[in-house]
């Protein structure tokens, strides 16, 4: 008998991409795919903003003065989250570009829908 | 794309941001008022020193209605560490002084809050927001009495124990 795997159909809109990686939004699991480093990784609400906290909190600078030999690799982990993130320094840099992109863009969508939603009212 | 994070959350984080810094600081206001009921009671004004029992709890009631709004409203609140609490004061009136200047840094921080909800058309905590204001009247005023009490009564002789004695009694009831 022949078996038939059926993938849900998932409704993807990108909100930000860059050259090394994307955030995609899925409107009807009300959540966020990250497509970065190799992985696409499901992030909901409170994660994303754990994520954003984590990666934001990062003393980039700091990083790049430092001069000690310890690696250069910093893990992003969340609690209560299924992914983890072991990024090198050039990593994060491109990482919060990302997210930047991704929070101005969800940010420009909120001021769409209120502005929308306060005339069709 | 539908706007997730406004369905999860009401305030923008700029918003909750400043709540949670203005929990801080009423946590950080109660904290002085406690330290300050510790002083005023080691150097036997004992009125005094209830009253400042009584303000810390009120503030300690302000940073907890701060912080179950954020909540409710879908956002993070923040318990607040708080450090750097003065222990001396040099002088009776220096405490209330201190108490006076605490509450004007209240209010300004309140008015900050609410200039930025004002500029984000956030009329929801803008409400939330007035029932502080409303307290910050009576807070400011109570504060500033005290301190009269200090230019009317005087410091000599018993003065000090007649201040400390109407301390306790001052009251805010204006119906406006």
């Amino acid at each position: 008998m022949q078996q038939t795997l059926t993938v849900p159909k998932i409704n993807f809109t990108e909100v930000f991409s860059t050259k090394n990686g994307a955030i995609y939004q899925s409107d009807s699991e009300g959540c966020w795919y990250i497509d970065f480093a190799g992985k696409l990784a499901r992030f909901d609400y409170r994660n994303l903003l754990k994520l954003k906290k984590a990666v934001y909190q990062i003393d980039i600078e700091d990083r790049l003065l430092n001069s000690t030999k310890s690696a250069d690799l910093e893990i992003i982990f969340i609690c209560a989250c299924d992914h983890c993130y072991v990024l090198s320094l050039l990593q994060i840099i491109k990482m919060k570009e990302l997210l930047q992109g991704t929070f101005t863009m969800l940010e420009l969508n909120h001021i769409i829908f209120d502005r929308l939603h306060r005339i069709t009212a | 794309m539908k706007d997730i994070i406004r369905v999860k959350c009401l305030l923008s984080s700029d918003v909750e941001t400043l709540l949670n810094q203005q929990i801080k600081k009423e946590a950080h206001s109660s904290a002085i008022y406690l330290s300050m009921a510790s002083w005023c009671n080691r150097n036997g004004y004992d009125f005094s020193a209830d009253y400042f029992f009584k303000q810390a709890e009120e503030e300690r009631e302000h940073q907890l209605k701060i912080y179950k709004y954020v909540l409710d409203m879908g956002g993070t609140s923040i318990s607040p560490d708080i450090t750097n609490i003065k222990l001396e004061y040099n002088s009776f009136r220096e405490v209330f002084e201190d108490a006076l200047d605490q509450e004007i840094s209240v209010t300004q921080s309140l008015k900050n809050i609410a200039a930025r909800c004002q500029k984000e058309q956030d009329f929801v905590t803008l409400e939330f927001l007035n029932w502080f204001f409303r307290e910050q009247r009576e807070e400011e005023y109570k504060a500033r009495r005290a301190l009269e009490l200090f230019e009317v009564i005087g410091e000599e002789g018993t003065g000090r124990w007649q201040i400390d004695k109407h301390v306790g009694q001052i009251a805010y009831n204006s119906e406006a």
